[in-house]
């Protein structure tokens, strides 16, 4: 185990049943690193991120926080995470402070830590002069950066986070983010799931591509790129029936997806491919409205390993 | 254990009581119905039941001359509350309906016989219980009293002396007569005296309401689980135990303040005495966790919030009109009664009419208390086991 790894999970494996929710995961995040899963809606972040945080019994694998094994029963693990889950659990009759408290007494502060914990979490989220209003008059911001403020009060050296930013006005989905990467130049691990892309990209060190219940690869940006190869983009505003098909049947196409008149097309040099793609559309009847050529991207890559796109 | 986990424990336990005292406050239509609605239902109710729930006699004067007059104001001055009933038929129809404890029909011409020295008869309509032969016997006592210088009277004429009835009532009257009284001294135990109309009220809408209340209030864990609240509850550092215990906490606080509210409010405002005050604290408690129980299980088992509410109102309505805490269980059939002590209910209104009536301490409820400990302690179980499931799925 290195010095500074804070968690370190390996073959976490979970069923619903007949279905597969998780079926091999495993990674290691340092202090002060940010770490991201990043995957659609359905590929397993929620299962993974609740077996990690010692919420939801595992079927197999092993969790490591800070050196210790850890689980549903480990208070120890517990006392170290801070979870902030994909839901807003917060009482929305209860002002933001009285959410705080009770938060604050279950990680078992006493009362004048409490008292100032809450203070310091409240300016760290920008609530401070909402403080005792209920969370119920509160935007869906305010209430996103409420439940990441409950998540800070212990100052858990691991910092667990379900698409914190779902939801949220761009002003605040800002806020969120800057807290979260002040909080990693801090030296708190950081374990990030999200579903888009410039967020994974902005934020984490590292980032694991989820599909499901799977890591279909790992690393920084850079490196993820990479695997892509020098293959480029290509997005298709079409009208007209599916061109999908006849475009995954060129030569020059890696991979093509299409959703609601935005067809993506992966190909090694969009210079040369694109006539062959245009012409492939005309062929298939559609009328092309816009052509836009993209440099690779978490997008890419995700098409290129999945073959389908993140949001769809 | 040690010192600093039993602190963390009641932290995390009190947390999650408090959140629910809190929460159930901070909707100010609960307020009215913890507060403001038991306390007017329980002015209502014991403002029918009247007080002493001892009904009034009511007198039939068919006479209105003065010595049936005379009889009607001694009987007053013996201290019966009496009503006046203008026929046979409305009297025997009052006592039937349990309007009046009973009808004293003083009949026409009653004023005439004494003055011509013929015995009158006095009907006396009462139920067939304990209660009309009592009443019986106090009447005939004031009614000799009255009518002895009438006797005295007769018996003068028959000696010979000469003179009017009136005369020789007022002679009667005043003649000094060796008087042969009885003392009463009580030994053993008295029989159960009937509990009067505020007492009565004010225990069956005490286990009334908090069994609704607590029930009501179910939905709050509930909604704890939906909103993702119990998951994270999950992932503090707190045993699971630990939160079911705050949970458990929450659902029979919010019991127990409804009960102290009804208890303090009927004594204050109404005058209801409680009783013996450890076995009536006792047996409050013993049945807050009942109602803190039922209530758990109930939040655990049911799917949605509006489901726990249409089931809690169902239960809480049937369980108590079934136990006894709506019309008491002295109008029930006798084999309704049994059947009525399957509800926690009515055990815990047996335990509190002891109490009330003065004279059992805490030794005279223990059984009711065993009880109902044995149903609190089943719910608990029950509730925490389900509980426990719904929140670590
Ligand atoms: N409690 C559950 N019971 C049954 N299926 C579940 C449960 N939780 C998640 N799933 C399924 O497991 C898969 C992964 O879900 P989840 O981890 O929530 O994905 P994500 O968070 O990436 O959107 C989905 O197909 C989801 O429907
Ligand atoms: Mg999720």
């Amino acid at each position: 185990m290195a010095q500074d790894e804070i968690l370190r999970c390996h073959e976490l494996r979970k069923a619903f049943g007949d279905l597969v929710a998780v079926a091999d995961v495993g990674f290691a995040i340092a202090a002060g690193e940010t770490y991201g899963l990043l995957g659609p809606n359905g590929a397993g972040k929620t299962t993974t991120i609740s077996m990690i945080a010692g919420i939801l019994d595992r079927d197999g694998g092993e969790v490591l926080v800070c050196g210790r094994p850890h689980g549903p029963s480990s208070t120890w693990g517990k006392r170290r995470i801070g979870y902030v889950p994909q839901e807003l659990a917060l009482y929305p009759d209860l002002t933001a402070r009285e959410n705080l408290r009770f938060f604050a007494r279950l990680h078992g502060l006493g009362r004048a830590e409490a008292r100032r914990r809450i203070d310091e979490v409240l300016a760290v989220v920008g609530l401070t002069g909402r403080a005792e209003d209920a969370v119920k008059e509160f935007s869906g911001g305010m209430k996103r950066r409420l439940n990441l403020g409950v998540g800070l009060l212990h100052r858990p050296p691991l910092l667990i986070l379900d698409e914190p930013t779902a939801g949220v006005d761009p002003q605040s989905r800002n806020a969120i983010l800057e807290s979260v990467a002040a909080l990693a130049g801090e030296g708190t691990a950081i374990l990030y799931t999200t579903h888009y892309m410039e967020e994974a990209e902005r934020l984490c060190d590292r980032i694991g591509i989820l599909d499901l219940g799977r890591i279909r690869a790992e690393g920084t940006r850079r490196e993820l790129v990479a695997l892509v190869g020098e293959l480029d983009r290509i997005t298709l505003t079409v009208e007209g029936p599916r061109v999908v098909p006849s475009l995954q049947a060129l030569p020059e196409v890696r991979a093509a997806t299409g959703h609601e008149g935005r067809v993506e097309v992966m190909v090694e040099d969009a210079g040369r491919a694109l006539p062959r793609v245009l012409g492939a559309a005309t062929d298939a009847g559609v009328t092309v409205r816009a052509v836009e050529v993209h440099e690779p991207n978490l997008e890419s890559v995700f098409l290129h390993l999945t073959g389908k796109a993140l949001r769809d | 254990m040690t010192a600093a986990t039993a602190m963390t424990i009641a932290r995390a336990a009190g947390a999650i009581a408090w959140a629910n005292l809190v929460r159930l406050f901070r909707d100010r239509t609960n307020v009215f119905f913890v507060v403001i609605f038991p306390i007017v239902l329980i002015m209502v109710l014991g403002l029918s039941f009247g007080s002493g729930f001892r009904p009034p006699l009511g007198v039939v004067n068919g006479d209105g001359g003065p010595r049936a007059t005379e009889l009607v104001r001694a009987l007053e001055a013996a201290g019966h509350r009496i009503v006046p009933v203008s026929g046979d038929a409305e009297a025997r129809d009052a006592v039937e309906h349990g309007r009046l404890s009973g009808a004293l029909i003083v009949p026409a011409g009653y004023d005439r016989a004494l003055r011509a020295y013929t015995p009158v008869t006095l009907a006396l309509i009462g139920r067939d219980e304990p209660a009309a032969h009592r009443l019986g016997a106090a009447l005939n006592a004031v009614v000799t009293r009255v009518t002895m210088p009438a006797r005295a009277a007769a018996y003068a004429r028959s000696a010979g002396v000469s003179g009017g009835f009136d005369e020789l009532v007022a002679r009667a009257e005043a003649a000094p007569a060796p008087g042969v009284t009885v003392a009463v001294s009580a030994a053993g135990a008295a029989g159960p005296s009937p509990l009067g109309g505020y007492e009565v009220a004010a225990t069956s809408q005490l286990l009334l309401f908090m069994f609704l209340t607590s029930l009501n209030a179910a939905s709050a864990v509930i909604e704890t689980r939906s909103l993702g609240i119990s998951r994270r509850m999950y992932a503090a550092p707190v045993p699971v135990g630990v939160i079911l215990l705050g949970e458990a906490a929450g659902r029979v606080a919010v019991a127990l303040l409804q009960g102290l509210v009804i208890m303090a409010g009927s004594a204050l405002l109404f005058g209801v005495r409680w009783g013996d005050p450890a076995g009536a604290a006792l047996l409050l408690v013993a049945f807050a966790l009942v109602s803190g129980g039922a209530a758990m299980l109930l939040g655990a088992a049911a799917r949605t919030g509006q489901q726990a509410n249409a089931l809690g109102l169902l239960l809480a309505l049937g369980l108590a009109a079934a136990g006894g805490a709506m019309a008491p269980l002295e109008f029930f059939p006798a084999p309704m009664r049994l059947l009525a002590h399957v509800t926690p209910h009515a055990w815990a209104l047996d335990g509190f009419a002891e109490l009330l009536r003065g004279d059992a301490g805490l030794a005279g409820v223990l059984p009711q208390l065993g009880v109902l400990t044995g149903y609190a302690a089943a719910l608990l179980a029950l509730g925490a086991w389900r509980l426990r499931a719904a929140l670590t799925r």
